[in-house]
C-alpha cells in the first residue's frame, strides 16, 4: 500500500473507530448528535473524496486504492452513506463534474423515466439510506443512451419491508430538478462497480463476524468450559475463517487493474465466491452465537443482515454462476485458457 | 482486523511465456511418447524417463541454487509448471516429493556435502524420495511417533517403521522423522529430528500396500536398526518438529490439492460442451469461481515462500479447501450426468470419473485430515 493510502486508511480508522457503534446503527436518524459528528468529520476530512481527480479538489486515488477503506468501513457496520457517497462522487469526476460536499447515494434501478426540460420524473427503486441525503445519482437508460443524473430528492420515499441492516427506499418522483446529467462513458460499467463494492463490503462483514465469533466463544462459559474449547465451535469458527480466506482471495483481481472493476469475469468470481461465504457465514456464526446472536442488542445480527442484503443484491450467486458459466461456453476456449487470459 | 492475508500477485509474461512452452513440451511429449493423461497424476503416474525430461529442460529443481544444480529460478515459475503439468496430467508422481519438499528441506537444512550429492541428482529428475512421517500408531497426531534414533559413538541406529510412503519403492531416498528422546509428554514436539536415509541400505525392508482401488502406490517402509552415518542427520538435532511444520507447508499448499481431477473436468466440458443444461451451466459458473479462488490462493503462497514468510495457515486453508472443492467437483459432475446418462460418455470419459471417485476419500486424508488442518486454523485463531 502506498503510503498517502496508508495514512488515510489511519485517518479514516481514527473517525470510524471514535464514532460508529451498535447504537449509531439502532438510533440512526439525521438529527442525532452521533450521527452529525460523523457525518461532519468524514465530510470535513474529504474521505468522501478519495476517487475525485485532483483537478476537481479530490485525493486522485484509484479503485483499486480505496479498496482497504471499503473493507474498514464495512468491518464498523458504519451505518452511513459514506461508500455510495465515495462511489458517486468518482462517477462524478469521471464526467469532470465537481464533487458534492455533503453525502448522496445512488442506484441504477430506474423504471419510467422521463426528462422534460431540467425536471426528471419515475420510479427509483432500492436507493440505500435515501433518509439521510438531499441528492440522488442514478444511472438510467433512455432512447438506448445510459445516462448518469444528479438530482434534487423529492417525491414520495417508500420504506421497503425487507431483512436489510441499511434502510433502502423506492421513490416515485415527479418532475425533481435535475443538477447534472451527463451520457454514460462507454469504459465505465456502474452496475459491475457497485457490484464489486459489495463484494469487498461482505468480505469486511464477514471479517468482524469472524471476530466476533472469536470473542464471544472465549468469553461465554458453557459446561465450565469457555465455549472456544469445544472441538466443534473451533470446527465452526476454522470454517467460518475459511470461508472469509477465500472470500479475501476472491477479490484479488479487483487489487490487480482498475479496469478489473468494470470487467464482467473479474466481477463475478467474487461476487459468487463472496456470496456462498455469506450464506455458510451467515448460519454458522449464528451458530456458534446462539439466542444472543439473534437479539438486536447484540450486534451480530447487523452484520448478517447486511450479508443477506448484499449477496441477494443485483442477482444472487446462483444467478451470476449461470452468467460466468455461459460468459466461458461463449467463448471458444477450453477452460483453461479461458481461466489464465 | 485482517486475519489471514493473501497478497494479490500477478502473473506477468515471463511467467505466461512459460507456461506456453510447457504445454508445448507437454503435447510434443505425449504424443512421441504415447503418455496417457491421467487424473490424480501426482500420486498414481509415475514415469522415471518423463520424470528425466523435465529435468532437461530445466523444470525441476527450479529454486535452488545453481550451485548445486539448481537452477535458480522463482518459486512463482515453478507453481507455473506444476499447475501446466497437473492440467496436462502428466505422469509425475516418481520426482513430485523431491521436487516439492525434500529437495528444499535438504537446501535449507543439509549439510554441503548433501546438498552437492542429492540436489542435483534431484534436479536431472533422477532422484527420487518418500515421506516418512506416518506411523502405524501415529497418523495424524504426528508427535507421537516411535520411531527411534539412537546416536552412538560413529553413527545413528534407526529402528521403526513408517507408513502409507507414497512411492517408497521407486524412491532413492526418506527423509524420516524420528524420536532422538524419549517422549516427553509436557513437551511432545521436543526431541524430535529428521533424518536423510538411503532406502537401499541394507535393514531397510519396503512393504507395499494395496488401495482401495487396487493400486500399490504407497507401502510400509521397515527399518530394522539401520547403521546411519552422522551426516545422516537433517538440519538440528530435537528441532524436528520445526523442520518438519515448513515442509508441511510445502506439501500442503501447492496446486495439487485443487487440479488432481482437473482432467476429469476439462474432458467433461469437451465432450458435453455443447449439451449442458442450465444446471451444468451454473454448476460449471460455480467450479469456475472457486477454482480460480483457489489458484490466487495457492499462487500467493507460491509467493510468500519465496518471500521466506512462513505460510503454513495459509497452507492448511488451500488444503482444506482444495479438498472441499475437488470432492464437490467429482459430485456436481455426478450430477450432471442425470441429464447426460452414463451410456453417452465415452469410455476415457467414464474410467476418469471412476477412478475419480474412487479416489477421492484419499484427498482430505493425505498431507493432514481435514480436523488437522482446522486444528491449526483453530489454534492461529486463539482458540486452543
Amino acid at each position: 500500500m502506498k503510503d498517502e493510502a496508508k495514512i488515510i486508511l489511519d485517518i479514516c480508522n481514527k473517525i470510524l473507530l471514535k464514532n460508529v457503534d451498535h447504537h449509531l446503527r439502532l438510533n440512526l436518524e439525521p438529527i442525532s448528535t452521533q450521527f452529525k459528528t460523523l457525518k461532519d468529520e468524514i465530510i470535513s476530512s474529504e474521505l468522501t473524496k478519495l476517487l475525485v481527480k485532483e483537478d476537481l479538489g479530490g485525493a486522485g486515488m484509484t479503485l483499486t486504492d480505496i479498496i482497504p477503506i471499503v473493507q474498514l468501513s464495512a468491518q464498523y457496520g458504519t451505518p452511513i452513506p459514506f461508500i455510495e457517497t465515495i462511489i458517486s462522487n468518482f462517477l462524478l469526476s469521471e464526467l469532470n463534474v465537481k464533487p458534492e460536499n455533503d453525502f448522496i447515494t445512488l442506484t441504477n434501478k430506474t423504471e419510467n423515466i422521463q426528462i422534460k426540460k431540467d425536471k426528471i420524473s419515475g420510479n427509483f427503486k432500492s436507493i440505500p439510506y435515501l433518509n439521510l441525503v438531499e441528492k440522488i445519482l442514478v444511472e438510467t437508460e433512455i432512447k438506448n443512451q445510459k445516462y448518469i443524473i444528479l438530482f434534487k430528492k423529492g417525491g414520495k420515499l417508500k420504506l421497503q419491508k425487507n431483512f436489510l441492516s441499511e434502510p433502502k427506499f423506492d421513490l416515485d418522483a415527479s418532475e425533481l430538478e435535475i443538477i447534472s446529467m451527463m451520457e454514460k462513458p462507454e469504459q465505465i460499467d456502474v452496475q459491475n462497480l457497485l457490484i464489486n463494492v459489495r463484494s469487498i463490503q461482505s468480505f469486511g462483514a464477514m471479517e468482524k463476524i469472524l471476530k466476533l465469533c472469536i470473542e464471544y466463544c472465549s468469553q461465554r462459559k458453557q459446561f465450565g468450559r469457555t465455549l472456544s474449547k469445544f472441538q466443534m465451535i473451533q470446527n465452526h469458527i476454522s470454517e467460518i475463517a475459511l470461508e472469509v480466506a477465500a472470500s479475501g482471495a476472491s477479490l484479488s483481481t479487483l487489487k490487480n487493474n482498475n479496469k478489473n472493476f468494470y470487467n464482467l469475469k473479474s466481477t463475478a468470481i467474487p461476487k459468487i465466491r463472496t456470496g456462498i461465504a455469506s450464506g455458510k457465514v451467515i448460519a454458522l456464526s449464528h451458530q456458534v452465537h446462539g439466542a444472543m446472536g439473534f437479539t438486536k442488542e447484540y450486534e451480530l445480527s447487523y452484520f448478517t443482515k447486511a450479508l443477506n442484503s448484499w449477496r441477494n443484491e443485483f442477482g444472487n450467486e446462483i444467478y451470476w454462476q449461470n452468467i460466468l458459466g455461459k460468459l466461458f461456453l461463449n467463448q471458444n476456449k477450453n477452460l483453461w485458457e479461458f481461466l489464465n487470459h | 482486523m485482517t486475519y489471514f492475508n493473501f497478497p494479490h500477485i500477478e502473473e506477468d509474461d515471463n511467467l505466461k511465456n512459460l507456461r506456453n512452452d510447457v504445454k508445448s513440451f507437454l503435447k510434443t511429449t505425449f504424443n512421441s511418447n504415447n503418455i496417457k493423461p491421467q487424473a490424480d497424476a501426482w500420486m498414481y503416474s509415475a514415469n522415471p524417463e518423463f520424470s528425466k525430461k523435465l529435468g532437461e529442460k530445466g523444470w525441476l529443481g527450479m529454486s535452488f541454487p545453481k550451485k548445486y544444480g539448481g537452477r535458480e529460478k522463482t518459486m512463482l515459475e515453478r507453481y507455473v509448471i506444476t499447475e501446466e503439468l497437473l492440467v496436462a496430467g502428466a505422469p509425475v508422481a516418481a520426482h513430485w516429493i523431491a521436487d516439492r519438499q525434500s529437495g528444499s528441506q535438504i537446501i535449507r537444512y543439509g549439510t554441503e556435502e548433501q546438498k552437492k550429492e542429492i540436489i542435483p541428482k534431484i534436479s536431472s529428475g533422477e532422484c527420487f524420495f518418500a515421506i516418512g512421517m506416518s506411523e502405524p500408531d501415529s497418523g495424524s497426531d504426528l508427535a507421537s511417533v516411535k520411531t527411534f534414533a539412537k546416536k552412538t559413538d560413529d553413527c545413528w541406529e534407526l529402528t521403526g517403521r513408517k507408513i502409507w510412503s507414497t512411492g517408497a519403492h521407486l524412491s532413492h531416498y526418506m527423509i524420516v522423522l524420528a524420536r532422538t528422546e524419549k517422549l516427553d509428554e509436557k513437551n511432545r514436539h521436543s526431541g524430535l529430528s529428521q533424518f536423510l536415509v538411503n532406502l537401499k541400505l541394507p535393514g531397510v525392508e519396503i512393504n507395499p500396500i494395496e488401495d482401495m482401488t487396487h493400486q500399490k502406490h504407497f507401502n510400509e517402509t521397515v527399518f530394522n536398526n539401520i547403521k546411519l552415518n552422522k551426516d545422516a542427520l537433517l538440519g538440528e538435532e530435537g528441532m524436528g518438529w520445526q523442520q518438519v511444520v515448513g515442509e508441511l507447508a510445502l506439501e500442503r499448499s501447492g496446486p495439487e490439492r485443487f487440479l488432481s481431477h482437473y482432467i476429469l473436468l476439462d474432458n467433461f466440458i469437451s465432450e458435453f460442451r455443447y449439451k449442458m443444461s442450465e444446471m451444468g451451466i451454473t454448476s460449471l459458473g460455480k467450479i469456475i469461481s472457486e477454482l480460480q479462488t483457489l489458484r490466487m490462493m495457492s499462487f500467493s503462497i507460491a509467493w510468500m515462500i519465496q518471500e521466506k514468510k512462513s505460510p503454513d495457515v495459509q497452507a492448511a486453508f488451500v488444503k482444506e479447501a482444495g479438498n472441499v472443492f475437488e470432492k464437490k467437483l467429482i459430485e456436481t459432475i455426478r450430477e450432471m450426468s442425470n441429464l447426460i446418462p452414463f451410456e453417452k460418455w465415452s469410455s476415457s470419459l467414464k474410467s476418469l470419473f471412476q477412478d475419480a471417485t474412487l479416489r477421492i476419500p484419499a484427498n482430505s486424508l493425505r498431507g493432514g485430515t481435514s480436523e488437522i488442518m482446522r486444528g491449526i486454523i483453530s489454534k492461529q485463531l486463539g482458540l486452543r
